[in-house]
């Protein structure tokens, strides 16, 4: 297997993210497949932040730590980085930003110095061009020759003219060209096979991509860290597919805002990050109430409080779980890479109507922030399932919202499509949705709305396997540590261990077949973002049950496959 | 409730006497005035005493959260501008726990009316001080009296550039109907601030309290109401002489024009066009 890591080390504001995007772009246009992940801190200028990219010839879920390629635009990157690159591995530094201590770090290394802003000035071009030319340094490290990167340098700046394009060109060709004659001809990776269309998304990009394909019409948000890409994803491109994106005041006025445009008929969704989320725990106690259906978004970043606003944690799922005050039918899902969060929003959105429920997706920062290859999403796998509805017709004038029926879903009518009125509230109520004191009627109606909960159990996504089936070690996890796991199960397995991965899609309800699975006679260890162990106590609760270990990560950092292996106890993992 | 006219429950959980059934009366009068039929209508309320009108009156009915009408009823109107959406509410839901949005529904210029029963207390939970309460004012949570500035709705509208400023008075039917009316054709934001005497716990400004005071601006020779200083310094009196009417309006664009190339038809009645999904997702293909 062709494996290559990339890091570039900057200070915010340096143009990390653009060498980053360039690179990825055009490594999938030659053929590659990648994961790359961003690590930034909560500032807009300085600090040190890094883009890391990690190139495959075949698909890959999640990070390595061993770098083959550092670029430096900074000082940090040279003392904090360079230890974590591998005998033989490649760095490339701009002279120009070091100081002296660092500049004879640097050279002690198989190093190349490139001031990439003066290069691009010495050509004629602005300062700002030298991210173009550390993109082509890079690439005379991946590839023969220019003709991907050219085309995606084209593709990346033809909104900004030909003469723009042509400069980007022209500068990093240069960077190539230089990189070539420093280091001489040296062994360059195999051009992978070339594998056809792929795309290269975050999560923040799939998940509002799955909406879409879902039909959501409406979303309102209010900006938060890492959640604010969902929404700056609809504001620019749901237009054309007719969606009104409204920015809210605050994420109260939000998620209210799609509540009320979900009770008229259509889809509406909203996104946000923990403080978020709990401002709009009121609102989900409503739409239980109510039976209005919603999809919110939850990307976790580490609490409590502002804790680390860009980094990544899973420690709202006990949270997330529990929702809200009162008891009333929900469903929380967990998908762990970019593909699967495509095509769970979607689902999402047919749960929450299908059940006239909230439900909550859960992202976190690196799953929001982090690109992979994915095939192209096949829009015949989205079914769009809006639930019982009743034209005006079948409803007849005397239309009741919350009528009681044998599975406790009372059909609906949207407002004004019928003769019927359409009467919904958070205050008990009756089957016409007027307000009601009697304890009767409460018990009731409390009776129907949680018989949807056992419909919705009753039919909670199976655990996502992999590895070997007759396993002697079980890794358990839900959300971004899908890939983690997946790739500690393949160390394992190719170290001798016989190790399988278990991924909870959904994590409430949780499935029962994941009953079954706890029953097998492996060693089972949860595998989870978070102190307190809020995946273990969900499953504890549900099935009686105690696994083996578990490895807990909460320094606001990902996990990866080395971090799991790692942390097994001894005699795990001999070999 | 049938769809023929708009009738009004006899059976409510307010006090009797209260200012509300005056203003319930008055909806349904402007409603049928107009022509509307319940299914075309939506009222949209929060928590508290005015909160639960809707349950009184023919239509289509969405009662929330305490101070989040607006929101809520910003959301339902634009998914369905074909509903006539009517936001119902109280001056604590309103201006105490809806502050920030009431703010911002002004700024949006949603196209909807808002109507604020303003009896200056909380009722609901006992006659407690509202932001509306009189200075001095003795109440269970003020024991030595409110010593908070009074909210001023209408001035702070007006301040904002809301659309359409109007007050009306729980206790003229007849004038608060016609300036409901009035705010339903406005296009945009409506707010009608209503003077609500509570019977049981406000005991200051009462029946007979307003009843000496008000006095109509909508007769007032020479009064303009796009003049915004005018409609402000008109805002800020309140002693002997309470003016009501409409205050301010103007024509200003609705966030439902923003939206108007999204909103061909409403949304509600838009099917999903699969293919543009296909044209977004063909953008990030590579390879």
């Amino acid at each position: 297997m062709q494996n290559l890591n990339i890091k570039i080390g900057g200070q915010a504001g340096q143009g990390l993210v653009s060498i980053g995007t360039i690179l990825l772009r055009a490594a999938t246009q030659e053929g590659w497949y990648l994961f790359a992940h961003q690590d930034y801190e909560s500032r807009i200028r300085g600090g040190h932040n890094f883009f890391q990219i990690r190139l495959a010839d075949r698909p890959v879920a999640s990070w390595e730590n061993d770098i083959d390629v550092l670029v430096a635009l900074d000082e940090a990157t040279i003392t904090r980085e360079l230890e974590e690159v591998k005998p033989g591995g490649v760095v490339i530094y701009d002279p120009d930003v070091l100081g002296p201590d660092a500049q004879k770090l640097a050279e002690q290394s198989n190093s190349i110095g490139l001031p990439f802003a003066r290069m691009a000035e010495e050509l004629g071009q602005p300062k700002i061009m030298g991210n173009a030319v550390a993109a082509g340094a890079v690439w005379a490290l991946l590839s023969e020759d220019l003709t991907e990167l050219h085309e995606t340098l084209a593709l990346m700046f033809s909104d900004k003219g030909p003469a723009i394009v042509q400069g980007n060109q022209q500068v990093a060709s240069a960077g190539f060209a230089r990189v070539r004659e420093l280091l001489g001809e040296r062994p360059r990776p195999g051009k992978p096979a070339n594998p056809g269309p792929r795309l290269v998304l975050r999560g923040n990009d799939a998940l509002p991509l799955g909406a879409l394909a879902a039909g959501v019409k409406f979303m309102s948000a209010y900006p938060m860290t890492p959640s604010t890409g969902v929404t700056e994803f609809i504001s620019e491109h749901g237009r054309r597919a007719k969606v009104i994106m409204e920015q809210a005041e605050d994420e109260i006025a939000a998620i209210n805002m799609a509540i009320g445009a979900s009770y008229t008929g259509v889809r509406a969704m909203t996104a946000t990050s923990g403080g978020g989320f709990a401002l709009m725990t009121e609102a989900l106690s409503l739409a239980g109430s109510a039976e209005i259906p919603i999809v919110v978004v939850n990307a976790m970043r580490p609490g409590p409080s502002t804790g680390l606003p860009t980094r990544t944690e899973q420690g709202d799922l006990r949270y997330a779980v529990a929702m809200s005050f009162g008891d009333f039918p929900r469903a929380v899902l967990a998908p762990g890479d970019v593909e699967e969060a495509f095509y769970l929003m979607a689902h999402a959105f047919n749960l929450a109507e299908e059940y006239q429920m909230p439900v909550v997706v859960l992202s976190d920062q690196h799953l929001a922030d982090s690109y992979t290859t994915v095939p192209p999403f096949d829009l015949s796998r989205v079914e769009i399932k809006r639930g019982k509805v009743v034209s005006g017709e079948e409803a007849g004038p005397d239309y009741l919202r919350y009528r009681f029926t044998a599975d406790g879903i009372s059909p609906r009518l949207y407002p004004g499509f019928g003769q019927g009125l359409v009467v919904a509230a958070g205050d008990e109520h009756d089957e016409h949705g007027h307000l009601i004191e009697d304890a009767e009627t409460r018990q009731k109606m409390m009776e129907k709305r949680m018989a949807k909960q056992k419909l919705v159990e009753e039919n909670a996504l199976e655990p996502v396997l992999c590895g070997a089936e007759d396993a002697e070690l079980m890794l358990i996890g839900f959300g971004s540590t899908k890939g983690a796991i997946a790739e500690a199960v393949e160390m394992l397995n190719s170290r001798g261990i016989r190790a399988q991965g278990v991924h909870l899609p959904q994590v409430f309800p949780l499935p029962q077949g994941l009953e079954v699975l706890l029953q097998k006679p492996a060693r089972k260890f949860i595998v989870e973002g978070n102190y307190t162990g809020q995946l273990e106590e969900l499953i504890a609760s549900r099935f009686a049950w105690k696994p083996d270990g578990s490895i807990r990560r909460y320094d606001g950092r990902p996990m990866n496959a080395k971090y799991i292996v790692d942390r097994l106890p001894g005699g795990v993992c001999h070999g | 409730m049938a769809n023929s006219g708009f009738v009004v429950c006899k059976e409510t959980a307010w006090c009797p006497g209260c200012g509300n059934f005056g203003i319930v009366r008055a909806l349904a009068k402007a409603l049928d005035g107009l022509g509307l039929q319940p299914n075309e209508v939506l009222y949209v309320s929060g928590i508290g005493q005015a909160g639960k009108l809707p349950h009184y009156i023919s239509g289509n009915v969405l009662n929330t959260l305490h101070g989040r009408t607006l929101p809520t009823a910003t959301g339902a109107k634009l998914a369905n501008g074909d509903l006539t959406v009517i936001a119902v509410g109280g001056d604590g839901d309103g201006y105490a726990e809806g502050g920030n949005h009431f703010l911002h529904a002004i700024r949006r210029n949603v196209n909807i009316t808002y109507i604020v029963h303003d009896n200056q207390v909380f009722g609901l939970t006992k006659g407690q001080a509202s932001p509306r309460s009189d200075r001095g004012m003795v109440t269970g949570t003020t024991p030595l009296g409110v010593y908070n500035e009074p909210f001023n709705p209408l001035a702070t509208a007006i301040t904002l550039n809301a659309s359409f400023v109007a007050r009306s008075y729980a206790g003229d039917q007849e004038h608060l109907a016609r300036t409901i009316q009035a705010a339903i054709q406005h296009e945009g934001f409506a707010l009608i601030d209503v003077l609500q005497p509570c019977v049981t716990f406000n005991k200051i400004n009462t029946y007979q309290y307003f009843r000496e005071r008000v006095y109509d601006l909508d007769q007032e020779e020479g009064y303009d109401r796009t003049d915004r200083q005018a409609a402000w310094a008109r805002s800020w009196e309140w002693g002997d002489r309470i003016p009501i009417g409409i205050f301010y309006q103007i024509q200003r664009p609705t966030l439902d024009q923003h939206y108007a190339d999204i909103l061909i038809k409403p949304l509600v009645r838009q099917e999903l066009d699969k293919s543009v999904v296909e044209e977004i997702l063909d953008e990030f293909r590579i390879g």
